[in-house]
C-alpha cells in the first residue's frame, strides 16, 4: 500500500508539473487554470483509493470526499468559464469525453453516497464491495478516459501521467479482490460489519 | 445491476458523438469539406445547411467587422442557395478559441465575395473545451433562414473549410 501511496503521490506531482507548465495553460483565465489542476488532483486520488481502503479507512472515506469536492470544482470552473460550452458538453449533444465525464460525476456521487450510508444500507460485505468498489473504479476509468481525449494542459506527459494513474486504480482493485479471495475460507460472510475488508485497526 | 449498470454506460457511449451531435472535422486534414457534395452541385440541388447542437455556443450578435483576426490559421467557404447558386454580399460570422483569445472575444464579421466566397485568418486554433473548434454563422434578418455550426479542427491544422446552403 505504501507504495502505491508514493506511487501516487509522484504522479500527482508529475501531473500538476506537467499541467502547470503546458502551453495551454500560458496567459489562460484563473478558472481554466483551476479547472485542470483540480481534475489532475483528483485523479490521482481517485487512483490511490483502491489501496486505501482496507487499512486506512478514514483516509479512504477522506480522500474519497476531498476527490468529489476537487471535481465539482473542477465543474463549477468550467460553468463559469463558459457556460455556454460546460451546459453543451453536459447536454445530451455533448461529445463522447464529455458524456464519459458525465457518467464518471454521477458514478463518484453514487459511491460517495454508498460510503456514507454503508451501515445503513445492512448490505453483505461482498455486496458492497462489488458496488461501492466496482462503481468507483469505473468512475475512475472513466474519468482517466475523458482526461485522455480532451486536449489540454494534460496531452504528450500528461497521458503519460493520467494512464498510470488509471492503471494504478485497476491495480488496487485487482490486488483487492485477489487478497481477499485468498482469505475468503477463513473470513466468514460479515454482513455489514466491514464493507471494506477486515476491521481497520485504529478507531474508525 | 452491477453489469446492468455497465451495460447502461456502454450504451451511453456507443450512442455518443465523438464530437458532438452534427460536429465534423473540418480541417485541412479532414476527409472533407462541411458543406454540399460534389453530386450535389453537379445536380444544382443543394441540401440546406442545418444549424448543430453548440452552433450558438458563445455567439454574440452582429460581430464587428475585424478581419484579419491574426495569421496561421485560415476559414474559408462558399455560401450559396438551395439552387447551389453562390451568394454574394451575405454577412457570415466566424468565431474561435486561439491561444491568444477566447472563444468570446475572437470573433469576426465577413461578407462574400461575387464568388459567395468568404475568408477569414486568424491565429491558429487551440482546444476549446478538450478540442479546437470553429464557429459559423450567417444571423442577418434577410430572405435566409438563421444557421450557426459548430465543427472541430485537430491540433495543428493550418485552416478548416466551411460552405454554407441558405434556405428562405
Amino acid at each position: 500500500m505504501r507504495v502505491a501511496v508514493i506511487a501516487a503521490g509522484v504522479l500527482g506531482l508529475a501531473g500538476l508539473v506537467v499541467a502547470t507548465t503546458s502551453p495551454h495553460l500560458a496567459g489562460a483565465p484563473i478558472v481554466l487554470a483551476v479547472s485542470t489542476l483540480t481534475a489532475t488532483v483528483a485523479v490521482v486520488g481517485l487512483a490511490v483509493q483502491p489501496w486505501l481502503a482496507r487499512r486506512r479507512v478514514r483516509a479512504h472515506a477522506a480522500t474519497g470526499l476531498a476527490v468529489l469536492a476537487l471535481v465539482v470544482v473542477h465543474v463549477v470552473a468550467l460553468l463559469v468559464l463558459s457556460p455556454d460550452d460546460a451546459l453543451f458538453a453536459m447536454s445530451p449533444d455533448g461529445p463522447t469525453r464529455a458524456r464519459m465525464a458525465l457518467i464518471s460525476l454521477v458514478l463518484l456521487v453514487v459511491v460517495v453516497a454508498l460510503g456514507l450510508a454503508r451501515r445503513r444500507l445492512g448490505w453483505s460485505g461482498p455486496t458492497f464491495r462489488l458496488l461501492h468498489g466496482g462503481f468507483a473504479l469505473l468512475a475512475a476509468v472513466l474519468g482517466v478516459g475523458h482526461a485522455v481525449l480532451t486536449d489540454g494542459a494534460l496531452e504528450g506527459a500528461g497521458t503519460v501521467v493520467l494512464l498510470a494513474s488509471g492503471a494504478l486504480s485497476v491495480l488496487g482493485g485487482v490486488a483487492a479482490a485477489i487478497r481477499r479471495r485468498r482469505v475468503r475460507p477463513a473470513v466468514p460472510a460479515s454482513g455489514t460489519a466491514s464493507a471494506a475488508g477486515p476491521p481497520p485497526r485504529g478507531p474508525r | 445491476m452491477f453489469v446492468a449498470v455497465v451495460w447502461v454506460i456502454g450504451v451511453l457511449l456507443a450512442t455518443s458523438s465523438l464530437h458532438g451531435t452534427g460536429a465534423r472535422d473540418v480541417g485541412v486534414r479532414a476527409s472533407g469539406p462541411e458543406g454540399p457534395s460534389v453530386a450535389e452541385l453537379a445536380e444544382g440541388l443543394c441540401a440546406p445547411t442545418v444549424s448543430n447542437p453548440g452552433g450558438t455556443n458563445n455567439y454574440v450578435p452582429k460581430a464587428p467587422f475585424t478581419d484579419p483576426l491574426g495569421q496561421g490559421f485560415t476559414v474559408t467557404g462558399t455560401v450559396r442557395d438551395e439552387a447551389c447558386r453562390p451568394l454574394p454580399g451575405v454577412r457570415v460570422q466566424v468565431w474561435a478559441q486561439t491561444a491568444t483569445a477566447s472563444e468570446q472575444r475572437n470573433r469576426t464579421s465577413v461578407r462574400t465575395d461575387a464568388q459567395g466566397r468568404y475568408r477569414v485568418d486568424s491565429d491558429p486554433l487551440v482546444a476549446q473545451f478538450g478540442e479546437p473548434n470553429v464557429h459559423v454563422g450567417y444571423d442577418d434578418p434577410g430572405p435566409w433562414r438563421r444557421v450557426f455550426l459548430r465543427n472541430v479542427t485537430r491540433d495543428g491544422d493550418t485552416g478548416a473549410q466551411v460552405d454554407l446552403v441558405l434556405s428562405p
